[in-house]
């Protein structure tokens, strides 16, 4: 893609040049260029129609299928901002969310959804201007929190992408994550800038090693980026002889376990491996680009992203050491759509060096002499289970609430599958019959689903305490280490 | 399947054995979906078609792979009827 083109522009560009190249693959059924540009054309028709004063935002549940990808491209084009939320959220969530967003109308989606849009002259919040997608963060519980992201900041990491990762026509990219995640802006939005080829995977399939495994192979997919559990599900449905030929395998998310990154030169032998770090706010801030016998580092920056360490007190670090990660990139938001909450997580440079506002990532990290960072641990109770962002401290508070739990605590421990899983350590009142599927029905109806814990233990001593009183965490890790759930 | 009822409490017993160690096993209701509080997660679904293919000798396909024909000790027990094998001893 040139320069100062932006993703829409791009996109038209390879739908007049060349309609009948294969756009999307979905089900085995390819959309072409041509025949996606003439239907984000009809549905920005239908837009047209729409009763929408200027800057006002629509709403689009991120169900996959290219007649979504077809409505955010008409929107693109219209330069309407729009909200595009799970279509797993619940009812009441979607509604505060479209209503936070301003959104009256809701496109696509099944019935009885345009019911949840905004009544007109609900207490909208002001949408900057120049606003594309708007995502929402993988909070655990309360509200997601909405990320407006500007046309020009889409538009720079496109343009990154797309250099990086060799996109361009006649190159295949696997989308695995849903439509409403952050990574879609590299694999299905910096594809199509590019003029290459989408194939996307049905979340009902998402599990499904075996189907994963044909879809690489039989559609010479180049390039995939995915959550570290996608590469361990193909490589458990793969066998040694026939080994795939992406040429660049990303994974970002979680935490990459040590044994599946070991298989994976076998599984993906022409690959080169990159381990990518980023949040929603932000977007992609570091990348690193693994050789063999390499540990797991964050990598060096993105170009143009800055990046601060920060010690307890506020000061910020300046060579090798441990702080919490605060980054500026060129994709960002400049905040939350909702200013009033989380406020704090958007901020100038500690010691006013610049006049750019930091996100505080909340991770913290320890850069070497050599300028490479690595992941320590968070500052808060945020862990990352299978790429969705769960505050343990909530689920703990929501254990709590069951009226025979007398203490809980709820860590991440590394598992050898899936990078990480939440386990759950609970004392029941004496005399209880309480039992971990009771606990789990309990969690269904307060919790989404990825903040249910994988393990449930309940036991009817105290847990361990430290000298101050509190859960003492590393001996609940070192006690439930190695042992079957 | 001559008897529907055996088939449900070897479902069940796996089911306890596997993923809910702490239960009863009288303790776990035939409808309990074991899918939406996370009894059995994506891994989980896979040990369990794992075992459903050895158990009763059934190939489970990708077109069968629907999370819904697993979601309760009563639909699985359903699905694995429907397919009409009888139950090995295993």
């Amino acid at each position: 893609m040139t320069d100062g083109v932006d993703l829409c522009a791009a996109f038209a560009a390879h739908a007049a040049r060349t309609p009948g190249a294969p756009a999307l693959l979905w089900h085995d059924e390819v959309t072409t260029y041509g025949e996606l540009q003439a239907r984000a054309a009809q549905h920005r028709a239908a837009l047209g129609a729409l009763p929408l004063l200027p800057g006002e935002a629509v709403g689009i549940l991120a169900t996959k299928s290219p007649d979504t990808i077809a409505l955010i491209l008409a929107c693109l084009l219209a330069r309407r901002p729009f909200l595009l939320p799970s279509a797993a959220l619940p009812d009441d969530v979607l509604a505060k969310l479209f209503a936070q967003a301003g959104c009256r109308h809701i496109l696509g989606g099944p019935p009885g959804i345009p019911e949840l849009g905004a009544p007109a002259g609900a207490d909208a919040l002001p949408i900057p201007t120049d606003t594309s997608f708007m995502l929402t963060t993988s909070g655990s519980t309360g509200l997601p929190k909405i990320v407006p992201l500007g046309r020009e900041a889409v538009h720079r990491f496109v343009q990154w992408a797309g250099e990086t990762f060799e996109l361009r026509p006649g190159v295949t990219v696997l989308n695995y994550a849903p439509l409403n995640f952050d990574l879609c802006l590299l694999d299905v939005w910096s594809t199509l800038a590019a003029g290459g080829r989408v194939v996307l995977v049905d979340p009902e399939q998402a599990a499904n090693g075996r189907h994963l495994l044909d879809l690489l192979r039989r559609h010479a997919v180049d390039v995939v980026q995915a959550v570290p559990m996608f590469y361990r599900l193909v490589h458990d449905a793969s066998s040694a002889e026939a080994p795939v030929a992406v040429r660049h395998a990303m994974f970002t998310g979680d935490v990459m376990p040590e044994q599946l990154l070991a298989e994976l030169p076998r599984l993906l032998p022409k690959a080169r491996l990159y381990n990518i770090y980023g949040c929603t706010e932000t977007n992609d801030s570091f990348y690193h680009e693994l050789c063999p016998g390499d540990g797991i580092s964050l990598g060096r920056p993105l170009p143009g992203v800055r990046a601060l360490l920060v010690d307890d007190d506020g000061r910020v670090v300046p060579g090798a050491g441990t702080g919490e990660l605060l980054v500026w990139t060129p994709f960002q938001a400049v905040g939350y759509l909702d200013r009033r909450r989380y406020a704090d997580k958007f901020g100038p440079h500690p010691a006013g060096a610049d006049d750019l506002r930091y996100f505080r990532t909340g991770d913290i990290v320890r850069r070497d002499e050599d300028g490479r960072t690595f992941l320590v641990g968070r500052r808060d109770h945020q862990v990352k289970v299978r790429g969705v962002a769960i505050n343990t401290a909530e689920v703990e508070h929501t254990l709590l609430r069951h009226p025979d739990v007398v203490e809980a605590a709820v860590i991440a421990e590394p598992d050898p599958l899936t990078g990480r899983r939440l386990v759950a350590h609970v004392r029941r009142l004496a005399g209880s019959r309480l039992n971990s599927l009771v606990l789990r029905e309990h969690c269904a109806r307060r919790l989404p689903h990825a903040a249910i814990p994988s393990v449930v233990r309940i036991v009817g001593d105290p847990l361990p305490r430290t000298s101050t009183g509190k859960v003492d965490r590393i001996a609940l890790h070192s006690g439930t280490e190695g042992k079957p759930q | 399947m001559t008897n529907d009822t055996s088939v449900t409490d070897v479902i069940k017993q796996y089911i306890v054995e596997e993923f809910l160690p702490d239960v009863a096993v009288q303790d776990l209701p035939v409808d309990h979906d074991l899918l939406a509080d996370g009894v059995i997660d994506s891994l989980g679904l896979l040990k369990l078609i794992a075992w459903i293919e050895d158990r009763f000798g059934l190939p489970v396909d990708d077109s069968a792979m629907d999370p819904d024909n697993f979601r309760s000790v009563r639909a699985i027990g359903a699905f694995v009827s429907h397919a009409g094998q009888p139950v090995t001893n295993g």
